[in-house]
């Protein structure tokens, strides 16, 4: 074994940088959220504590408003949104015009590649009380113009829709794939029966769909302690701030911006272990129902 | 699968609707913006939400942007941390994910394991910040062109490419006396280009689009990048740093369509690679199956 070792050292070698970066920039900060432990001493050794922040965290109202809010947004974009790229990959496939498929094909996946302060950025206008065109539209139907933004009961769907326009055509891919590659004979076989649009779509797509549709989904519930902050950090005001803080803003704001630092840590470590649990267990469970995992 | 043609299908033509509808919502919103942002400031509050060609061309607002040294250095900075971080990304992952597809490689198994878990287990950000605190590099772009210098995800995305590579190319070099570096860079990597690309261009817009961890490791306005400006201007509706300027007056622009001409000036680089952006990505996603 040594002499293959030795035979391989240039390998060894090749992978010098990356696992440099990772024990410093991965395993190290890792290692120092046993923070969570301890209490926070700018000069000096912090304190051991043990338990202590996890329990004032278990006892701190607000951090099961937090969990609320982290679950609440997570089905919104895992569950609420799970059948709208299927829709949409359905839809296209169904589409004769081919040059403008092409065309939605582009459009629809563009949203995907901007930043979500681009995509902020553009909805604080799209949603404008004075001039955006959502409210332009229900201006034209006799409503009210009103500033979701900043509207307690509106901000959970602002985030959904703006969610759903950045991801749904380009989730759609996974099952347009899945689709193409459905054997053509099929189609024709379904043709004989006299099997149109609906019945082809029921009794041949969809089943070809089934197996890309329980992987997104299982796998997707892996994520479900994120619910996506750097969507909420850019679409967050103190106006709603209660019904959109989650984990990992809560661990940003009380932890970098009030310098809780041992507080924070603890909530961080909460949300890093029930959410690689929840990974592990989809992961596993998708590789059994389906063969394909998360990695 | 090809079907006659029919002379008129109502399905047809409430489909094609529908979808012209979704693909609107998808476009109006950015078109409006452009258009907001090339239009007369004192025009652009009349501005219908659907109206997507400007009112009274006029570039004001995008000569206040470029006139303004905040908006050089952040653009500067920004192309610097993608650039070269993609470089660095490309290095890393490659020479990895080449490392580990080798026959016979003592040790590949609990390398993989602790792949795995360095994916599923990502560290705290106040960790990060004060490992980066401890390094030196705060405040410094070489921490942002080092953070993520390798995503095990793309790693694994080249070793199902690297693996398929025949090793007879590769074993006609080695009788030559060529070692793995040589065999890397001119057989290799040639032969595995679109895969790198495809990588390459993953790196390349996360990084481009990357804010929350440049907000926190640059703090100076002299290290600020283009996402971070934008959050400030944008989404905290901080002005100051363009209200610095000095030179021209403030009162005479709109301050909506500035921020347009922002956002369309960050999102600039993303279209222009798009069509790239599409080719490579597609195939690089199909070939990872679900996850991006």
């Amino acid at each position: 074994m040594w002499k293959r070792i030795k035979k391989d050292k240039v390998l060894y070698l090749l992978m010098l940088p990356a696992m440099l970066y990772f024990l410093i920039f991965h395993v190290w900060p890792i290692l120092e959220m046993r923070l969570a432990f301890y209490d926070y001493r700018i000069v000096g050794d912090n304190i051991f504590v043990g338990w202590k922040h996890f329990k004032t965290l278990f006892s701190t109202p607000a951090f099961y408003n937090i969990i609320k809010n982290t679950l609440v947004i997570s089905f919104m974009k895992i569950v609420l949104f799970f059948p709208l790229p299927v829709a949409f990959a359905l839809a296209l496939n169904e589409m004769r015009t081919r040059h403008f498929r092409k065309v939605v094909q582009v459009v629809s996946y563009l949203p995907h590649f901007l930043s979500w302060v681009v995509i902020a950025g553009i909805w604080y206008e799209f949603l404008s009380p004075s001039n955006g065109l959502v409210m332009d539209i229900v201006a034209a139907f006799g409503g009210e113009r009103v500033n979701l933004l900043t509207d307690k009961n509106s901000i959970l769907w602002v985030l959904f829709a703006s969610s759903t326009w950045r991801s749904m055509g380009w989730d759609s891919i996974i099952y347009l794939s899945a689709i193409l590659g459905i054997d053509t004979a099929l189609y024709e076989a379904a043709r004989m029966d006299g099997a149109g649009r609906w019945k082809t779509i029921r009794y041949i797509i969809l089943p070809a769909l089934a197996g890309p549709m329980v992987t997104v989904l299982i796998l997707n519930v892996g994520f479900v302690m994120s619910a996506g902050y750097d969507q909420i950090l850019n679409f967050t005001n103190d106006a709603v701030l209660s019904r959109v803080d989650i984990l990992d803003t809560y661990v940003y704001r009380i932890g970098l911006l009030q310098g809780q630092y041992s507080f924070a840590t603890a909530a961080n470590l909460f949300k890093g272990v029930i959410g690689t649990a929840m990974i592990l267990l989809t992961h596993f469970t998708s590789k059994k129902l389906t063969g394909k995992g998360a990695w | 699968m090809k079907r006659k043609k029919k002379k008129f299908d109502p399905g047809e033509l409430v489909l094609n609707l529908f979808m012209l509808v979704i693909a609107l919502t998808m476009l109006i919103p950015i078109l409006n913006l452009l258009a907001k942002s090339l239009s007369d400031p004192s025009l652009v509050p009349r501005m219908k939400g659907y109206q997507v060609w400007p009112s009274g061309l006029d570039l004001i607002h995008y000569e206040v942007i470029f006139s303004n040294q905040i908006i050089w250095t952040a653009l500067k900075n920004s192309l610097f941390i993608t650039i070269v971080g993609v470089v660095v990304n490309i290095l890393v992952t490659t020479s990895l994910a080449y490392a580990l597809t080798r026959p016979n490689l003592v040790g590949k198994k609990v390398i993989m394991v602790f792949l795995i878990v360095m994916m599923i287990f990502e560290p705290g950000i106040i960790q990060e910040y004060f490992v980066m605190k401890d390094v030196h590099l705060l405040d410094s772009l070489w921490s942002m062109v080092l953070y993520r210098s390798v995503s095990v995800y793309n790693v694994i995305l080249l070793m199902r490419f690297f693996s398929e590579t025949p090793e007879a190319l590769l074993e006609a070099a080695r009788i030559d006396g060529a070692g793995h570096i040589k065999i890397l860079f001119s057989i290799f990597l040639p032969l595995n280009k679109i895969p790198i690309i495809t990588v390459g261009m993953f790196y390349a817009v996360y990084r481009w689009n990357e804010f929350f961890h440049s907000s926190i490791f640059l703090s100076s306005r002299g290290n600020t990048v283009l996402q971070v400006f934008l959050r400030q201007f944008v989404v905290e509706g901080d002005t100051t740093a363009l209200s610095a300027l000095g030179t021209l007056d403030l009162s005479a622009i709109n301050v909506s369509a500035l921020r347009a001409a922002t956002i369309i000036v960050t999102m600039v680089p993303i279209l222009l690679l798009y069509p790239f952006i599409l080719k490579y990505y597609t195939s690089g996603v199909l070939a990872g199956g679900v996850k991006e």
